[in-house]
């Protein structure tokens, strides 16, 4: 769970950047749960090593398909 | 002959076409199914029974004249009320779109009234489609045919109850992050997520641009083909969709998986699982062994970082669908809607664009690991025995809600990320007497493969033949 100063200043930045306030108590709650997205990413730093590649996702899955394939 | 709601799809367009009997004769047959159970079950937004009777007249008479030659010629679909169709209402499950009418037609929509069936209904769904469980504060929850108190899944809530009621044959659903496997689960049916790209989205309503798919639930994997095959290919009106060949998605389904090597995970889909689930999966496995399957045990890779990076693609992307709502009119949103919404208004772009950049890379690193060894990967849909509508009810305010609604969806979400074609049919019943869904992945573009071994299990089982007990009456 997030610390009401992360909720509050989160809240905030709602605000000031999209114009939208909590529609009730669920979204503070909602926002105080985003620590959680946080702590994955925070995980996930340095354990994937990938290329930036000049590619769409949609170019990928054309490239993957053909993996393994045997026939 | 068998009470023509409880044909299958490939069935009743075969009596049809062999005029053992008439497209207003199966109409009615699906009618009288509605009307006998939709009070209690609630998976229909609207329908047209006057547009509904023309089109079946219609279709008998161009079959009289040697014109119905389509694969879907004069069979009712209804649809979850996303796709759009000139005129028609389009809800979205919600309160803010419940007078839309579109003036143009999904492409799908277009695809199959050219294969020969029309769309009579628009059926519930979650709001956007929103959820995993089928919860809807404006319309009422869909109830869940095997058992009113228990989720019927999400989003396609209506799609997987009215396909389990014998309303209809077929019904499309959607799917960014389960909508169209976990109501098939639910409701014992067979449904599929193509790959992304696969199918055309032009006039489908959207939730999560880069994860959104639109697929079937029907009676059985032979069903899902024969509609996939009328609606996959490249549209010139959605960009996105893939320009490559779409094959015949009935023609390799013959039960024989011999040389196939079907991935059993020891890691991430088995976690945490329900006994019942687990019992089913392993007989489920079984079968598709006695069909000359070859099981591989496999360790799923990148899964925290999927678990991680779809989340945020699809709160990123609602987030910005439903900004411009969220500032005007966040009270016409339930709870746990606008609640989610608003939170995904806090995502970075940052956040964002490393789950996007690498997307590319984790698919072709997943596909080289995983689809040198095996043909298809097989997991339960769902982990847990079904749970009811109170239990799973987010906007209940019981923060135990809101989690348990989010599980529902933990085995499905990581295909999204990848894209891969994935499709869930039913295994078996837990003790409770609920439906328990086998989800089967492929490789991209490899759905041939999998509705190949969905139909191989379907040859060994008779799990997708069993019939609701208040659509038996």
């Amino acid at each position: 769970m997030a610390s009401d100063d992360f909720t509050s200043k989160t809240v905030e930045m709602i605000a000031d950047w999209h114009g939208v306030a909590p529609p009730n108590d669920v979204a503070l709650h909602m926002v105080s749960d985003l620590v959680k997205i946080i702590g994955q990413f925070e995980a996930l730093r340095g354990s994937l090593r990938f290329e930036d590649e000049p590619s769409t996702f949609e170019a990928a899955l054309v490239q993957a398909a053909s993996i393994g394939v045997r026939e | 002959m068998t009470d023509l709601a409880n044909l299958s799809l490939t069935e009743a367009a075969a009596a049809i076409r062999t005029r053992k009997a008439s497209a207003l004769e199966v109409l009615e047959a699906c009618l009288v199914q509605l009307d006998a159970q939709e009070a209690a079950i609630n998976a229909v937004i609207w329908i047209d029974r006057e547009y509904a009777a023309e089109a079946a007249r219609a279709a008998d008479i161009a079959l009289a004249r040697g014109d119905g030659t389509g694969p879907l010629h004069g069979l009712p679909l209804a649809h979850k009320d996303m796709y759009y169709q000139a005129g028609r209402l389009s809800s979205c499950g919600s309160t803010i779109r419940q007078d839309f009418r579109p003036t143009y037609t999904a492409t799908v929509i277009e695809r199959l009234c050219a294969a020969g069936a029309y769309a009579f209904a628009g059926l519930n769904m979650a709001e956007f489609a929103q959820n995993g469980t089928g919860h809807n504060a404006h319309y009422g929850d869909c109830r869940n045919p095997w058992s009113l108190d228990h989720i019927t899944g999400g989003s396609s809530s209506g799609s997987g109850a009215a396909v389990a009621a014998r309303y209809t044959y077929a019904a499309l659903g959607s799917d960014t992050g389960g909508s169209i496997r976990l109501p098939a689960a639910a409701n014992g049916v067979s449904g599929i997520k193509p790959t992304q790209t696969r199918v055309s989205r032009y006039g489908v309503m959207p939730l999560a641009f880069s994860a959104d798919n639109v697929g079937p639930l029907a009676r059985t994997a032979r069903d899902c083909a024969r509609m996939l095959t009328a609606i996959a290919g490249h549209d010139p009106r959605d960009p996105t969709s893939a320009a490559m060949p779409v094959p015949d998605y009935e023609a390799g389904l013959n039960g024989d998986l011999r040389g196939l090597r079907v991935g059993v995970p020891t890691n991430y889909f088995t976690e945490g699982c329900d006994g019942p689930v687990l019992l089913a999966f392993s007989e489920a496995v079984k079968a598709l062994q006695a069909r000359g399957a070859q099981l591989v045990s496999i360790t799923v890779p990148y899964m925290d970082a999927i678990a991680a990076y779809v989340s945020v693609i699809s709160r990123a992307e609602a987030g910005t669908i439903h900004a411009q709502w969220m500032r005007e009119r966040p009270q016409d949103y339930a709870a746990h809607i606008n609640s989610r919404l608003f939170a995904s208004l806090a995502v970075p772009a940052t956040y964002y664009l490393e789950a996007q950049s690498r997307r590319g890379p984790i698919l072709k690193a997943f596909c080289a690991d995983m689809f040198t060894l095996v043909d298809v990967i097989v997991s339960p849909t769902i982990r847990c025995c079904l749970p009811t509508l109170a239990a799973t009810n987010a906007d209940s305010g019981q923060t135990d809600a809101v989690e348990k609604a989010m599980g529902i969806s933990i085995n499905t979400r990581p295909f999204n990320y990848l894209g891969l074609p994935t499709a869930s049919i039913n295994c078996g019943f837990d003790p409770s007497g609920l439906p328990i869904g086998l989800q089967i992945a492929g490789r991209p573009f490899g759905e041939a493969k999998v509705l190949k071994v969905a139909d191989a299990y379907q040859h060994e089982t008779d799990w997708h033949t069993k019939i609701p007990k208040m659509a038996k009456a």
